[in-house]
């Protein structure tokens, strides 16, 4: 029996062969869709979940709290891990990681390694970082030591074995001893990095003086706590005010300043965190995702239903036979089933192969490194192959009941036509699929206009033709730059400790605010040169910018920018000028404020910034080219480079590419949006493909007399697109009010954001009725062009 | 073996209703050949599918193999008739994607038989219809008498004890019409009964006895001498 219905589903598969491959390529390519979903959606998930301790650890963040506004970092600092771990006998251990952008040096080879971090000596002990050689309790224990990923010993020792061997780091070219190979970091890890030098390096050697055990303020290091078994992560955290307290209260009271710490879970940084870490993910992209994967797998079984039972006419006279014979209706559902099962279970081999072949481009497009070995685990097939069982049953059962209630005495008659019923399900079915192409396509073009948006917006700085360079803070630094301006192509230099899209330095600040009194505030702090304002082309609104005349601009005066200037309370800016401040160790006086700029992504709102001049803090270099031939200019500072910071590895990067890095997420997602738009158009119209040509074909005999009595072909043309035009009209108006509600809670995300306007839904509903069009009108002028005699003849 | 009395069937649309069998009586005995006869949409194949189980009555009586078969259920009839009654139509009805040999082994399938018995009597009956050696080839590539040969050793695969032809030579030419006729009457002699609708006054003549119909009603029977 059972080889019967594999025999019968072959040959019908066979048969139809042009209705199969439509069938099990739309089902395979929305299978290979949902699945490659599938995979980012559980990559995203798994993040930091190969740690054996992992339900233990928890990352220490801190709420820094003034009168006036709260700070949320992820970080603490210094002092917190080690004193932590000692007064706390719930924390088994602490690590301190604190990333680095440190200049190594092996012989010849000097590369700037800005993937690489300092941690204290528990680091492999609490984190399941796999060490290939080297004692994981001692490798990061004596200052001095340095742990190289496989990727990074091979870049300085090739085939060599490195253990044992010395490197030279940082720009004193300390010698580091290497204690330790460890695996590549996996990619799906919050703690990125190719090295890892001991933490005692700075705290017991290069930054000793400064007791960085014992520094409550600096918030620098990130700082991980493994929790011993049994302990309650909120009841820990209760006790950490009294910490505080008894740590650093009396300092803070002063200040007017709070602290407060809580515990993360390791498992929840990646996605869950309103605070920042590396490559952070985004939880409602996954849910967002998430959905588009059902709603293609959706559509992909709207297809199957549609078609198969869009063929029912057809195999209706088989189901008479078979009933007539003997067969009983639960063997017909039996066979009907069956069949979509091999379908499915086709369409599962064909989304393995398609999956692997678009794995790397899959990368690409999310930013994401999945390999085959994670792609293709047992777990992942497992739950592809049950998909595909799933939909095979799913979408099998309703046909299947369909076909298997007709009655033979009528079908073999040819007494037979489609239920009108059956239409009506047909028809909500394609309006189904439409409201989701529809909402998809809208949704492509405000996630795209929004993104055109935020980077051609005035964000109120020039970001165009800017080179930036990391010179660091020495002698030569002057020379390098009285060089470089004397090239041509270079119209102006400046220097910075920092720039849009870096992340500055936050500063407590006491000023003096409306009601003269010192208000503390922890603010943003740029150090600048005197050039800074004129080069980024800010604009001053009252007072005047840094000048050089004014020998008081290098130690008594501070520029605010207008937001700063409003939490002060000051209604106009020209009231703030000449007002006192203190700023880490700064006294003086308010003498401009400029007109606010987007110093961080458009996500965010502009915060209270403030510019002061103080060379010693300006390791940026920043050169406003304005030469046609920029790799020229670019080689012409390269050679004035290798003159004066022979010791450093020549790198810069363009402002604005920089800037634009922070949206990399945003267009990401954004291309995403669009590709996964484009399938599942794609399959819906792969569907509605089928779905005209069977329903052509049921009309030949009244589009044959149509013609006869004197129909034109546009006149049936018309007549055949008008009914889907209906159906694509009405899944429009289901769709818009949805997919812009939708549209409407994901643009809150941005706090610079576009109003969606009724051209973006027009839009939307003109694209989808348009490719709908093209596509039925390929069958509908094939069936109106048809001569009329073959079609009544045959009928 | 069938024992109709007062059979009635209507069909509705929205507006009319059609009289399709009107308080029609007749039985057919154990290893009669019946042949009806009548005009179109006289009640002929209405008559046929109810005798066939597989269509339900609206009114009268059905005793099939001495049993009250008007009332039945899908199941039930379903189960009568795979055991019971065989089928040929004007059009074969063959499964375009099965073979010869798996369209006869069809119904053994559905009645449970095992597969080496099942071999042997397919083998058996396409034997004696003479296309033994078609097996292997699919409906489409044989002709209309080819077909019909092999529907009727589907029918009779089952050794039903009643075979019901609808115009079995409707679609064939006068040589190979005469060819199943002379099959069905070759099944008849070794005791199968069987009720034949037909147009062909040609074809009636193999039968025992015609029944004419008209408007749903029997209208004459002519007892033809054997």
């Amino acid at each position: 029996m059972i080889r019967n219905y594999f025999k019968i589903a072959f040959r019908n598969l066979w048969r139809h062969r042009s209705f199969a491959m439509l069938n099990i390529g739309g089902l395979a390519i929305g299978m290979t869709a949902g699945f490659l979903i599938f995979l980012y959606v559980s990559f995203e998930l798994e993040y930091d979940d190969f740690h054996t301790k992992g339900n233990r650890i928890y990352r220490v963040i801190t709420d820094v709290k003034t009168p006036t506004e709260t700070m949320t970092v992820s970080n603490t600092s210094w002092a917190f891990a080690p004193h932590l771990e000692r007064e706390f006998p719930e924390i088994e251990s602490a690590v301190r990681i604190n990333y680095l952008s440190m200049l190594v040096q092996h012989g010849e080879k000097k590369y700037n390694e800005d993937q690489s971090f300092a941690a204290d000596s528990a680091f492999f002990k609490i984190f399941d970082f796999k060490l290939l050689k080297g004692n994981k309790n001692t490798c990061l224990q004596a200052p001095f030591s340095l742990v190289l990923s496989e990727t990074a010993a091979q870049k300085y020792f090739g085939d060599q074995d490195p253990m044992g061997k010395t490197l030279k780091i940082l720009e004193e070219g300390y010698p580091v001893r290497i204690t330790g190979i460890m695996e590549d970091i996996p990619e799906n890890s919050h703690i990125k990095g190719n090295m890892v030098l001991s933490m005692t390096t700075f705290t017991q050697s290069i930054d000793k003086d400064d007791d960085p055990d014992n520094e409550w303020g600096n918030f620098v290091p990130s700082a991980y706590v493994l929790l011993r078994k049994g302990t309650i992560a909120s009841a820990l955290e209760k006790k950490f005010s009294g910490f505080i307290d008894k740590k650093v209260g009396q300092s803070l009271s002063i200040d007017q300043m709070s602290y407060s710490l809580f515990l993360e879970p390791l498992d929840k940084i990646h996605l869950w965190s309103d605070r920042g870490s590396n490559d952070k993910g985004n939880i409602n992209n996954i849910y967002v995702f998430s959905v588009i994967a059902v709603f293609i797998l959706l559509i992909a079984c709207i297809n199957f239903v549609n078609l198969t039972t869009a063929r029912s006419v057809e195999r209706a006279r088989e189901v008479g036979i078979r009933k007539v014979i003997g067969a009983k209706r639960s063997q017909l559902v039996m066979q009907f089933v069956g069949e979509s099962l091999i379908i499915s279970i086709l369409a599962f081999f064909i989304t393995l192969v398609s999956t692997r072949l678009s794995l790397p481009y899959f990368n690409q497009l999310a930013g994401k490194n999945m390999d085959t070995h994670f792609t293709f685990s047992v777990s992942h097939i497992f739950t592809l192959l049950c998909v595909a069982l799933f939909i095979g049953i799913l979408s099998g059962i309703y046909p299947a009941f369909i076909l298997s209630a007709y009655r033979a005495s009528r079908v073999l008659k040819g007494k037979f036509s489609g239920s009108s019923r059956g239409i009506l399900l047909r028809k909500g079915l394609v309006i189904s699929q439409f409201v989701i192409a529809i909402g998809l396509i809208i949704g492509t073009i405000v996630v795209h206009h929004q993104m055109h948006f935020m980077q051609s917006r005035d964000i109120g700085f020039n970001k165009n033709q800017v080179l930036v360079m990391n010179t660091g803070v020495n002698h030569a630094q002057k020379a390098f730059k009285q060089n470089l301006e004397s090239i041509p192509g270079i119209a102006s230099v400046s220097l910075t400790s920092a720039f849009p899209g870096w992340s500055n330095n936050i500063a407590y600040s006491q000023i003096e605010n409306n009601n003269g009194d010192f208000q503390k505030a922890n603010i943003g702090i740029y150090f600048v040169d005197f050039k800074f304002i004129r080069q980024f082309e800010l604009k001053i609104i009252a007072g005047r910018p840094f000048s050089e005349k004014f020998a008081t601009d290098t130690t008594q005066a501070i520029i605010l920018n207008e937001k700063a200037v409003k939490s002060l309370g000051y209604n106009k800016p020209e009231n703030v000028i000449g007002k006192r401040f203190e700023q880490w160790g700064r006294e003086g006086e308010v003498i401009g404020v400029i007109k606010d700029f987007n110093f961080t992504s458009l996500q965010n709102e502009i915060s209270p910034l403030s510019l002061r001049i103080e060379p010693s803090r300006t390791n940026f270099m920043a050169a406003l080219i304005n030469s046609e031939d920029i790799p020229a200019t670019i080689k012409k500072i390269e050679d004035k480079w290798d003159v004066f910071l022979p010791q450093k590895p020549f790198t810069y990067f363009f402002l604005d590419e920089y800037f634009d890095r922070q949206y990399r997420s945003e267009i990401r997602f954004g291309r995403l949006f669009l590709s996964f738009s484009i399938l599942a158009i794609f399959i819906s119209c792969l569907g509605l493909l089928g779905l005209v040509s069977y329903s052509t074909l049921q009309r030949k005999r009244e589009i044959g007399i149509r013609k006869v009595v004197g129909a034109s072909v546009t006149g049936i043309v018309n007549l055949l697109s008008l009914q889907f035009v209906k159906l694509v009209a009405i899944a429009f108006l289901i769709a818009s009010p949805l997919i812009g509600l939708v549209m409407h809670y994901w643009l809150n995300n941005f706090a610079y954001r576009i109003s969606m306007e009724w051209w973006v839904f027009a839009a939307g509903g003109i694209i989808a009725l348009f490719i709908a069009l093209v596509t039925v009108s390929f069958q509908a002028v094939k069936a109106a062009m048809a001569n009329p005699v073959k079609s009544l003849k045959t009928e | 073996m069938i024992k109709i009395t007062d059979l009635e069937k209507y069909y509705r649309t929205e507006e009319v209703q059609t009289v399709a069998l009107n308080k029609l009586s007749f039985d057919v005995r154990e290893g009669e050949f019946v042949a009806i006869m009548g005009p179109s949409g006289c009640g002929k194949s209405t008559l046929l599918n109810i005798l066939g189980l597989l269509d339900d009555p609206d009114g009268g009586s059905f005793i099939f193999n001495g049993i009250e078969v008007s009332g039945f259920n899908e199941r039930k009839r379903a189960n009568l008739r795979k055991h019971n009654i065989g089928f040929v139509f004007q059009s074969f009805n063959l499964i375009d994607e099965l073979t010869v040999y798996e369209n006869v082994e069809l119904p053994l399938i559905y009645t449970g038989v095992k597969a080496g018995e099942r071999k042997e009597r397919v083998q058996q009956v396409l034997e004696k219809m003479q296309i033994m050696h078609r097996r292997n080839h699919f409906p489409q590539q044989l002709s209309g008498g080819q077909q019909q040969r092999v529907a009727v050793a589907r029918a009779v695969v089952n050794n039903p004890k009643l075979i019901l032809a609808d115009e079995p030579t409707g679609n064939l030419d006068s040589s190979n019409g005469n060819e199943v006729m002379d099959l069905l009457t070759e099944l008849n002699q070794q005791g199968t009964t069987i009720v034949m609708v037909t147009h062909s006054e040609h074809d009636a003549k193999f039968s025992h006895r015609i029944i004419r119909m008209l408007d749903g009603q029997k209208v004459t029977e002519n007892i033809l001498a054997g």
